[in-house]
């Protein structure tokens, strides 16, 4: 009964491995010291196996609770992660541009003030993005003291953490798109370091866009 | 009891029961079985997210520790939990104080 119990339990959960391991141990570990100590008061064994795993309590609502959990914990380390990595990578992207090319070249085509816009924009988001996900983490321990539920917090979490990763990521497309626009060739003659500097920020940026989109899948599951 | 009407009131339970010790998950339980004469039999198994919430909070903390020879997970208050917990307990007297004024029965005063 109870194996059967926990192997549900742990069928309907999805989440980060390490912690679902220990959650699943806690609830094993509950549902065996219930039944010895509903052994010990004089139920058989059997009866006091399925007794334990009623007072556990039925699986759908049980099982939510503990999903919720699940959500929480990887929205909260996805937002740990975009606040040391998207900053990292727009530095580490500027330094490696700022060694190969120095001060951006004036081109032929002179820049609209929009682009110059879009271009300030751009270098101002990742700090931005860093500001507001720490809010959200510090607002979000707030939130869970004053006895907001789990399901809301890994839900708002997911949202913010989302958010963080696309604007980022819209906010380089737009400066690529808009550089195409007005003069391409400033793209075509990017060093080839800043072209693969380039590239490597992009894979970085689609694997926090996996981890984000995991949140909204954690938190609806 | 009803769960429903212990879920406002569990995260205080579950503090009070971690109020100056350790316990792991079944031993919280218990606790609040004894403690309550049996009326609060909430179901076990949200006891648990409930005590990971408060560890969200940063009101509990826990870790894996060596009980009777097996491993459990056992949980206990943090200075923000003792200061919730303290709260909690004035918010509590203030309430059943003012609830027994009313409901309590008794005569009332003699109209001024």
């Amino acid at each position: 009964m109870i194996d059967e119990y926990v192997t549900a339990l742990d069928r309907r959960l999805r989440g980060p491995g390490p912690l679902k391991r220990d959650l699943l141990a806690e609830a094993r570990d509950s549902l065996d010291d219930a039944a010895s100590a509903l052994a010990d008061a004089g139920l058989d064994p059997a009866s006091a196996q399925r007794r334990a795993v009623a007072d556990f309590g039925p699986l759908p609502v049980i099982a939510r609770d503990y999903q919720s959990l699940l959500a929480l914990a990887h929205s909260a380390r996805t937002l740990r992660t975009v606040l040391v990595v998207v900053p990292l990578v727009h530095v580490l992207w500027e330094l490696n541009r700022r060694f190969w090319m120095g001060a951006w070249p004036d081109g032929d085509v002179p820049l609209p003030g929009w682009y110059l816009v879009v271009a300030r924009l751009n270098d101002w988001v990742a700090w931005v993005v860093a500001g507001l996900v720490l809010v959200a983490l510090v607002g979000g321990r707030v939130l869970a003291r004053r006895g907001v539920g789990t399901t809301t917090l890994a839900r708002l979490a997911g949202g913010v953490a989302v958010a963080a990763v696309a604007a980022p990521l819209l906010g380089s497309l737009s400066i690529i798109t808009a550089t195409a626009s007005v003069d391409v060739s400033r793209l075509l003659e990017l060093s080839p370091p800043v072209t693969l500097a380039t590239v490597a920020m992009y894979a970085v940026m689609v694997r926090l866009a996996v981890l984000a989109r995991r949140c909204l899948v954690f938190s609806a599951a | 009891m009803k769960p429903d009407a212990l879920r406002g009131h569990l995260d205080a339970l579950l503090l009070a029961t971690l109020d100056g010790r350790q316990l792991h998950g079944y031993a919280i339980i218990e606790a609040l079985q004894v403690r309550s004469g049996g009326a609060l039999d909430l179901p076990t198994g949200t006891v648990y997210p409930a005590l990971r919430r408060l560890e969200t909070a940063g009101l509990v903390s826990s870790e894996w520790s060596t009980v009777g020879g097996r491993q459990r997970r056992t949980y206990r208050l943090t200075k923000a939990g003792s200061r919730a917990l303290a709260a909690e307990r004035t918010a509590w007297r203030e309430f059943t104080a003012a609830i027994e004024g009313v409901l309590g029965g008794g005569p009332w005063p003699a109209q001024a």
